[in-house]
């Protein structure tokens, strides 16, 4: 007989709301349904309302965690219509934002999947090597969230001393290296709990046209830092990490490699970040009648902002927002077909969703 | 890396690709929104998003389908006069959501799929987010421009 489980939208493992209607026949899920929009704050209305200060510091709130990246984004599409390009320096500068908000969003995931799994030790030792790269965050920007560090024209703040942030990236690499990656990869914990689990196949990962780790966990080689760089990614060497299983563990791995790649890239931003102005075109802007897109590679995949304007007005007439977990979402349900019950909290967690930004 | 003239030739399109701020535009013509989805999907390319616009002055509305090919962003805009367009969801899985958000903001439908329940607000009206506080913003600001002439 078959029965159904909601999950939520007061979740077992996750600290946002949303809920998952299971269809199981004993304790394996046959089907599930999800619900969406307990976050619901009509942000994309809101910021018709707004002029081009302040819808900067609304996009900055669509996300705790990627912050950053939607402000980024929106600013790339505002920097379109208005003509403007940012100078080398910013340029830089938002790499070594956005690297440290890949890290600091994968490290958090990291402990709370290891806390799904039932391994605290793993968490502590995650939120850790967290509040280490946020006081990086706070160094830089004043703030541990919420950085306000874009500007249309640029960046808000300079990174005096560049060069003092390596032992940092250094130390993180070490702890991932040393600790993270070989538990997660090897203890007999992390490999029962996530291996074979959650899969999403190449072929369905296609269909529903899911982005970011999610993709690459599924065999998928998409990056936008590569694919098409923005910023100053067009100068940054590293790997895009690829692994071709499907399921808990290669989002798992995906992840950790990507911080290593992270690392990387923060190297050569903060060791070749080029002197100069980090913003241009002053206080005042003239946007061009039309519509912009800019995309960013988030840590949870693509971030997508189309903006459109009238000239001569100080608001937007639309932003809309396409963020990563609104596409990655809706495979949860594939995902979880033929799991079982006691693995869906984890399964779930493994997309790293982020429900304020679906539901705006 | 795949040809964009082949594509825009597979389209039936007449006018050229032209880029602008980092978007390859191609005006569709006659090619219905269903046949252009099934030629991006031939072409391996990623459906990404709708994105829609209410038309200024009138009941249509303009959207704007996005699709990454290769890394390159590819837009074709379709313009509708009434209420209604074609569903792509039974040709791309990850057109479902945005289609029904598009259907509850602007109260557009997609024929040929089920938009209900709401996706962010189920159990409410559709068109209350965007298509009708859009409205009732201009009248106040018609009001205020007239006066401000007076």
């Amino acid at each position: 007989m078959s029965y159904r489980i909601p999950m939520g939208p007061y979740h077992p493992g996750l600290e946002e709301p949303y809920k998952l209607d299971m269809i199981c026949e004993g304790e394996t899920v046959q089907d599930a349904e999800l619900n969406i929009g307990f976050n619901f704050r009509g942000i994309e209305h809101l910021a018709e309302t707004r002029n081009y200060y302040q819808v900067i510091a609304l996009m900055e709130r669509v996300c705790g965690i990627c912050s950053f990246i939607h402000t980024l984004t929106l600013c790339q599409a505002m920097e379109k219509l208005a003509g403007l390009e940012a100078p080398p320096r910013a340029k830089y500068i938002r790499v070594v934002m956005a690297e440290l908000e890949r890290l600091h969003s994968h490290v958090l995931w990291a402990g709370i999947a290891a806390k799904l799994m039932g391994f605290k030790t793993m968490f502590m030792t995650c939120f850790a090597l967290r509040e280490k790269v946020m006081d990086v965050l706070q160094a830089i920007s004043g703030n541990r969230v919420n950085y306000s560090m874009n500007r249309v024209g640029g960046v808000n703040r300079d990174v005096e001393d560049p060069l003092a942030l390596l032992p940092l990236i250094d130390e993180l690499e070490r702890e991932m290296v040393k600790t993270v990656i070989p538990i997660f990869t090897s203890s007999a914990t992390a490999i029962s709990r996530c291996a074979g689990i959650g899969v999403l196949t190449p072929e369905k990962a296609v269909s529903c046209a899911v982005v970011g780790p999610m993709a690459r966990a599924s065999g998928i080689d998409q990056d936008l830092r590569r694919d098409a760089p923005y910023a100053a990614y067009e100068e940054m060497k590293f790997e895009v990490p690829v692994q071709p299983a499907g399921d808990v563990k290669a989002r798992l791995l995906v992840r950790a490699l990507e911080i290593l790649e992270s690392c990387k890239i923060l190297r050569q931003a903060l060791t070749a970040m080029p002197l100069g102005e980090v913003s241009v075109g002053g206080d005042k802007f003239n946007f061009e009648t039309g519509t912009a897109t800019s995309r960013v590679e988030a840590p949870r995949g693509e971030v997508i902002y189309s903006v459109s304007w009238k000239a001569g007005s100080r608001n937007p007439a639309r932003v809309h927002v396409r963020t990563p977990t609104y596409a990655n979402m809706p495979a949860v349900r594939w995902m979880v077909r033929g799991a079982r019950l006691a693995d869906t909290p984890l399964i779930q967690a493994s997309i790293d969703p982020c429900y304020s930004c679906t539901d705006r | 890396m795949t040809d964009l003239e082949s594509l825009r030739e597979k389209l039936g399109a007449a006018e050229p690709w032209v880029e602008s701020r980092g978007t390859w535009w191609l005006n569709p013509g006659s090619t219905s929104v269903r046949q252009a989805a099934a030629i991006m999907n031939e072409a391996h390319a990623r459906f990404i998003t709708i994105t829609a616009y209410q038309l200024a002055g009138s009941e249509g509305f303009r959207l704007e389908y996005h699709w990454d090919l290769e890394g390159r962003l590819l837009g074709l805009p379709f313009t509708i006069a009434g209420n209604a367009i074609d569903s792509i969801f039974d040709l791309s899985e990850a057109a479902d959501w945005i289609e029904r958000e598009i259907h509850e903001e602007y109260s557009l439908d997609f024929t040929g799929r089920v938009l209900e329940p709401l996706l962010l607000r189920q159990g409410d009206e559709s068109g209350v987010n965007l298509r009708e506080v859009t409205a009732a913003r201009q009248a106040p600001t018609a009001q205020v421009a007239k006066e401000v002439a007076q």
